[in-house]
């Protein structure tokens, strides 16, 4: 049973509210960061797990229709592939969320902490609408909202990244200073990944 | 020195230490202070950043949705942002996109499981 105190419109996908009933929930009161972590892992796997339901009724019907020739139609062949295939991604993701359980259980405290920032930092939903709809003058909708944060997040971490790099060659030490950040924008920009469309490139002249 | 070059805007900034009243970027009040500082933890920095690093981080984060935001106006429909447009002007870039349609994606599963949650709720 979800807390309706905790169900939010639409919430900060990131931060992945808790919606079916899982056990970490008992432990919610519970201090430490560890039931914080875990809560963010285990609503992946539930979500992963609602998708591999589905999958898995579509491979009964599949295969139920496939033994009835001795000779599967091509269009029945490529069916059952594509349904391997999805069983074969259903069983990378689910490694892949076992080895990050494995990996986030044993973090240190502090390794755990900065995870959690990670995971659970995210730009404003409000703020970025206003600042989308001052741009463009028209109203826009709740997903142009969410893909844009969602960008803006990874595109600052390709950011810190990059300065974190450029700190570690020029052999300083964190916090990052200005002058990390602005050559790690000059790399950047040389590689193409941050968009200017203010210059205008003249081919021939 | 060669750095301070790079952009006439980001200068004026600090030069005011964030108050800018009279420098072209620095007139808008800080949005993300708060959060790109958790952010900027998560990425790797120190747990306190310096302002001017938070202040640089968000001018370029704000830059960048305005290019893209102003991209996105010139392709699909004119003068609209939709999310194909978004998910069509980040296709080149690897992690972009794929954060993209996994955020897209759990979004989707999420509305269908608060709807089967209320629906469920509903009959009891």
């Amino acid at each position: 049973m979800a807390d309706p105190a905790r169900v939010k419109p639409i919430a900060v996908v990131s931060e992945a509210p808790a919606e079916r009933p899982k056990p970490g929930e008992g432990s919610r009161d519970a201090p430490g960061s560890s039931s914080k972590v875990s809560e963010l892992t285990t609503v992946q796997t539930t979500a992963k797990e609602q998708g591999k339901v589905r999958s898995a009724e579509d491979d009964a019907a599949g295969e139920e229709e496939g033994s009835s020739s001795l000779h599967p139609p091509p269009a029945k062949k490529l069916k059952v592939e594509h349904d391997k295939k999805k069983e074969k991604r259903h069983k990378v993701d689910e490694d892949e969320i076992q080895k990050m359980q494995v990996l986030v259980s044993s973090f240190s405290e502090e390794q755990l902490n900065r995870y959690e920032m990670y995971r659970r930092a995210a730009f404003p939903k409000a703020a970025i609408k206003r600042l989308i709809q001052s741009i463009t003058g028209s109203s826009v909708s709740q997903n142009v909202v969410i893909a844009m944060s969602g960008i803006a997040k990874v595109f600052a971490g390709e950011i810190v990244e990059e300065a974190l790099d450029v700190c570690e060659k020029w052999g300083d030490t964190p916090p990052l200073q200005p002058k990390h950040m602005r050559e790690a924008v000059r790399r950047l920009k040389s590689r193409e990944q941050i968009p200017n469309t203010k210059h205008k490139k003249i081919l021939f002249h | 020195m060669a750095e301070e070059e790079d952009d006439p805007g980001f200068d004026e900034e600090l030069d005011d230490g964030g108050n800018g009243a009279d420098s072209g970027q620095g007139k808008r009040k800080r949005l993300f202070s708060k959060e790109l500082r958790c952010m900027m933890y998560g990425f790797g920095d120190d747990q306190n950043p310096y302002t001017e690093s938070v202040d640089i981080l968000e001018d370029l984060v704000i830059e960048f949705i305005t290019e893209m935001t102003h991209k996105a106006m010139s392709i699909g429909r004119q003068g609209r942002v939709q999310v194909e447009d978004i998910v069509f002007l980040i296709r080149k870039d690897p992690r972009k996109f794929a954060r993209v349609k996994d955020l897209l994606t759990m979004n989707e599963e999420l509305k269908k499981a608060r709807k089967a949650f209320d629906e469920a709720n509903y009959g009891s």
